[in-house]
């Protein structure tokens, strides 16, 4: 009777414990695909502003190459995005010296920083998000029972913004 | 935006935090949005309190983390907490220090939705952490973004937590500071000043004392004032005058009434506001070479540091500086730079951006009923109506940017 009665009590906690632990990758999950849609946003944010200098910018080949970055930045899905934004970071610093004395290009310049500043943000919690999720994917009990299920394993998004941000 | 700030440690005691998040607060009402502070209150009755504060009943003293804590921690506080989450329905919870066990632990718990959590302490030991760690772990997983207010606190998130932090310092409101005049009784004569808990070992009052004699024999009319609340057991010299606790209000005339400020701490001091204050009010600061300290003074260029716990080489640097009019005013000149990358319409601004990043990044509305079911449902991770708000509207502005 007692018998019985424990290994009821262990399989009905195991039970409850594996459903909130799916429960909570699920939602880590979320998590991520929420952060990863913010700097997605944050990134072509970050392009667009840079778009916006071309035409303060003396033609030459800083010019041709920030074209070709934003383009590419702009275009750009999730495959092959970190080195298409690092392109982008180095063309903006070629571009940046150059713009310094350009008239009228204050602004352009303030909301170029600004979206550096946010891609660094949303990178930041874009990775936290990610390194919980590895984590607990990471751990015995969800990878036995494949709790994750078809999910890919998200990965870190690194990429160097910080030639434009200031020091937040 | 409708803000929502957790603080951890009883509102009516004076302290680094509550300080922090009172001016953050009222910088963000200044800024137009809605701020709602949730805060432990010992006397609740009191009719001082901000209209911002609700107050989520008494805390208790406990000894932590090398100093006393006044904590929330219970039914009756997870009770209070979760009907202002209810009630707030904020877009951002701030949560400061959510790893003490206190109200922002629980409203860290309880809630969830877009939470930002700012981490103070540089102390690298933490009790909660070590006993509890991976249990706080499903609750700090919620947390989208971070905030270190220092380098040394900014460490101790990555280390003990796993976690990258933004670092965004402490806010000081410059103006407040600036241009205050000395206290109506402040000594005539050359003054030190000392502002923090007396009967706290590790602000270092001690450390002064010890350097008392030795200074009085340099600069005979030296007169100290101490201002902050404690008690004290020995009797002082003469040339020692204890103010008590000071009002927020007559904190600037206190700075203001010294030609020095002496910081003698001997640890744990993660972040050094009391030097920005001095810094702000135009007294030249004497200070322990603690890496905050060194990091706020510009490694010595914006006031002198002494090694840590030394009474003798205390003594002497402040004799130096009371003799010495010129390198004070190169001092304070330097000081009033350093000071403007503190002021709180600067740093606001930085916690801001966090905000409506966060506030985007976020996959679901700040709601604590976790049994809603259209919440917990599995699946639903690809419903537009998941993407929040915040980040529609970005994606709007940016097409529009975009389309020729």
């Amino acid at each position: 009777m007692s018998s019985v009665f424990w290994s009821v009590v262990v399989v009905v906690l195991l039970a409850s414990y594996i459903t909130w632990t799916a429960g909570r990758l699920d939602r880590m999950h979320a998590r991520v695909d929420a952060a990863w849609a913010a700097l997605d946003a944050q990134l072509v944010r970050r392009a667009a502003a840079a778009r916006a200098l071309l035409p303060l910018l003396p033609t030459g080949p800083e010019a041709r190459a920030l074209e070709a970055a934003t383009s590419a930045a702009l275009k750009a899905g999730e495959a092959g995005r970190e080195v298409v934004e690092n392109d982008l970071s180095r063309a903006l610093r070629a571009a940046m010296p150059l713009l310094q004395s350009a008239p009228g290009s204050a602004q352009a310049r303030a909301e170029l920083e600004t979206a550096a500043t946010r891609v660094g943000l949303a990178r930041s919690f874009h990775n936290s998000a990610v390194h919980d999720t590895r984590g607990l994917r990471g751990r015995r009990l969800p990878r036995a029972l494949r709790l994750a299920g078809h999910r890919s394993l998200p990965a870190y998004f690194d990429v160097d913004d910080t030639a434009l941000s200031s020091p937040t | 935006m409708r803000i929502g700030i957790v603080c951890p440690y009883t509102w009516d005691v004076p302290g680094g935090v509550q300080a922090h998040v009172r001016d953050l607060a009222e910088s963000l009402i200044g800024l137009g949005h809605e701020v709602s502070v949730l805060t432990p209150v010992d006397d609740a009755d009191g009719a001082d309190l901000p209209s911002y504060v609700v107050a989520a009943g008494r805390a208790v003293p406990v000894p932590y983390n090398g100093s006393v804590a006044r904590l929330a921690f219970g039914p009756l506080s997870l009770t209070r907490t979760r009907r202002w989450l209810r009630r707030g329905r904020f877009d951002v919870l701030h949560l400061h220090e959510p790893t003490v066990p206190s109200l922002s632990m629980l409203a860290c718990f309880a809630a969830r939705g877009p939470m930002v959590a700012t981490f103070h302490t540089a102390t690298a030991r933490s009790r909660a952490l070590q006993v509890f760690g991976t249990t706080l772990q499903p609750g700090l997983e919620k947390i989208t973004g971070r905030i270190a207010v220092s380098p040394a606190a900014r460490r101790v998130v990555v280390e003990h937590l796993g976690h990258d932090a933004v670092l965004v310092p402490n806010g000081v409101s410059v103006r407040q500071f600036a241009g205050a005049e000395p206290l109506p009784d402040a000594p005539p004569g050359p003054t030190v000043v000392f502002l923090g808990r007396i009967d706290e070992p590790r602000k270092g009052l001690d450390v002064l004392l010890g350097a008392l004699p030795a200074l009085t024999k340099q600069v005979p009319d030296v007169q100290i004032l101490v201002a902050g609340p404690g008690e004290l057991d020995e009797p002082l010299p003469d040339n020692v005058r204890l103010l008590g606790l000071v009002s927020e209000a007559d904190k600037p005339r206190v700075y203001a009434s010294g030609d020095v400020y002496c910081a003698p701490n001997t640890h744990g001091e993660s972040f050094g506001i009391v030097l920005i204050e001095a810094l702000a009010a135009g007294t030249p600061v004497v200070a322990s070479d603690l890496e905050a300290f060194r990091r706020v003074l510009d490694d010595g260029e914006a006031g002198v540091l002494v090694p840590v716990g030394d009474s003798a080489a205390l003594a002497d640097a402040l004799a130096d500086l009371l003799h010495d009019p010129e390198r004070r005013r190169h001092l304070r000149a330097a000081g009033s730079r350093v000071v403007q990358a503190y002021d709180w319409a600067h740093v606001t601004r930085q916690i801001v951006e966090v905000y409506e990043t966060v506030a985007a990044a976020a996959p679901v509305e700040l709601d604590e009923d976790a049994d809603e079911p259209d919440v917990e449902d599995f699946g639903q991770e690809d419903d537009p109506g998941r993407v929040s708000e915040t980040l529609r509207r970005w994606l709007a502005v940016v097409r529009d940017r975009v389309a020729p």
